[in-house]
C-alpha cells in the first residue's frame, strides 16, 4: 500500500509544525509559517539575517479606518505590528528583509473598479518605506492565486506556490 | 451573527428552493439527473476560510447581487476543475480529461453558471417578493480560496464572519460535483430574514 507522505517544504525536518497563518493573522518566530490562496490579500513576511527570526502577516485590507480589533487585516495596522512584534525581539528595522506576494485581481469583471490587490500592495510599499524596511522581493498583481510558505530557519527562505502546480523562490 | 433555528430553517428553504430551480436547469443542460444536497449554511471566520476552501484549482462564476438592493453581496456557481472538465466535455461532445480549459470551456462555464444562477435568483425573487438581479458573470480558474478571498474582501460592508449558504449539485453520470454559494452582505441577510418572517407570520 501507497503511504501519503505529508509534502514539507524544502525537506525540512519535520520536527517543527508549520503555523498555517489565515486572513488577518500573523505568526512571530523561527518556525516555518505557511499561508494559502491569496489573492487580492497580500502576504508579507519581515525576517531579520542577524536572529535568524521572522514574521508573517495575512493582510486583506488597505486601510483599518480606525479599527484596531484586527491589526493584522489592514495594511495600515499590519505593518506597524509586525515591525512593533519584531523590534520586542530585538530586531532592528535597518536589518529586517521584508518580501511580499499577492495583490492579484482575480475577478478581471469586479477587479477594474476597486482594485483592492493593487491598493493593498502599493500601500504596503508606502508603509515598508516608511519604516525604513527594505523590500527584497515581490511577486505581486496579474490574475493568479498564491500560497507561500516562510522558513526563518532557512535563511528566511520564501517560496511561492501556484495553483498551476509551478513553484518558485522569493 | 448568530442566526436563530426558525431563521436558519427559513433560510435553508430559500436555499433549497432557489437550488432546486438551478438543478433543474443543470439537468437540461446536461440531459443528465442532478442530485441535490440540503442547503448549508455556514458563518464562517475570516481567519478560518482556509478550512472551508483551500488550493484546490477550481472554475468559479460570480455575480454581484443586485436589483432591489443594489450591492447586495455575491453569489456563485463553482466547480472543481476536473468537474468543469468532464461538464464541458459532455456538452460539447468531446473526451480528452487532460487538457487545458480553453476559450471554448470558458464559455461554456460562464453561460451555465449566468442560467443556474439566474434560475436561483428568479425563484428567489418570486418567493420573496424581493428582486435580486445578477451582475454580468466573471470568471476565475484559480485557487479556490484566492477567488473566494478576493469577493470577500470587496464587500460593501466591513465584517470579520461571513455567511456562506451552499448546496452541492453533483451528477453522478458523468462524474460532476459542484455548488451554488450565496454570500449575502449582512444588511441583504437582515432583509431577507426579515422577508421570509414576514411570510411565516402572516400564511
Amino acid at each position: 500500500m501507497i503511504k501519503a507522505v505529508p509534502v514539507m517544504p524544502d525537506h525540512q525536518p519535520q520536527n517543527e509544525q508549520t503555523a498555517m497563518i489565515g486572513i488577518g493573522e500573523y505568526r512571530v518566530g523561527s518556525f516555518p509559517m505557511m499561508t494559502i490562496g491569496l489573492g487580492s490579500c497580500i502576504g508579507l513576511t519581515m525576517y531579520d539575517p542577524n536572529l535568524k527570526l521572522g514574521a508573517m502577516v495575512h493582510i486583506m485590507l488597505p486601510e483599518s479606518a480606525g479599527r484596531m480589533d484586527r491589526p493584522g487585516k489592514y495594511v495600515d495596522t499590519a505593518v506597524p505590528l509586525l515591525v512593533n512584534e519584531l523590534a520586542a525581539l530585538g530586531c532592528k528595522n535597518r536589518s529586517i528583509v521584508a518580501k511580499i506576494a499577492g495583490g492579484a485581481c482575480m475577478f478581471e469583471y469586479f477587479g477594474t473598479n476597486l482594485n483592492i490587490g493593487e491598493r493593498n500592495t502599493e500601500k504596503v510599499r508606502i508603509l515598508l518605506k516608511e519604516h525604513h524596511i527594505q523590500l527584497a522581493a515581490e511577486d505581486v498583481g496579474g490574475k493568479v492565486g498564491r500560497s507561500v510558505t516562510f522558513l526563518p530557519a532557512n535563511d528566511g527562505k520564501v517560496s511561492i506556490r501556484r495553483a498551476d502546480g509551478t513553484s518558485s523562490n522569493l | 451573527m448568530k442566526l436563530s433555528t426558525v431563521q436558519a430553517d427559513a433560510i435553508q428553504e430559500l436555499g433549497n428552493i432557489g437550488a432546486a430551480h438551478a438543478a433543474t436547469t443543470l439537468s437540461q443542460m446536461l440531459g443528465s439527473t442532478i442530485e441535490m444536497s440540503v442547503p448549508a449554511i455556514k458563518v464562517i471566520d475570516l481567519s478560518q476560510l482556509g478550512k472551508y476552501m483551500g488550493e484546490e484549482s477550481a472554475a468559479m462564476v460570480a455575480f454581484e447581487l443586485q436589483g432591489d438592493i443594489p450591492h447586495g453581496g455575491y453569489i456563485l456557481f463553482y466547480i472543481t476543475r476536473e468537474s468543469a472538465v468532464r461538464m464541458t466535455n459532455t456538452m460539447l461532445g468531446m473526451t480528452e480529461i487532460n487538457r487545458p480549459l480553453s476559450e471554448m470551456d470558458q464559455s461554456a462555464l460562464l453561460e451555465v453558471g449566468n442560467i443556474m444562477v439566474s434560475a436561483f435568483l428568479d425563484a428567489t425573487a418570486e418567493l420573496l417578493g424581493f428582486v435580486m438581479l445578477p451582475s454580468p458573470p466573471a470568471l476565475t480558474i484559480d485557487m479556490a480560496h484566492a477567488a473566494m478571498q478576493s469577493l470577500i474582501a470587496q464587500m460593501q460592508e466591513e465584517t470579520n464572519e461571513v455567511l456562506l449558504f451552499s448546496t452541492e449539485l453533483t451528477c453522478e453520470e458523468y462524474k460532476i460535483d459542484s455548488d451554488i454559494i450565496m454570500m449575502p452582505e449582512r444588511s441583504t441577510l437582515v432583509k431577507i430574514i426579515a422577508l421570509l418572517e414576514n411570510m411565516v407570520n402572516t400564511s
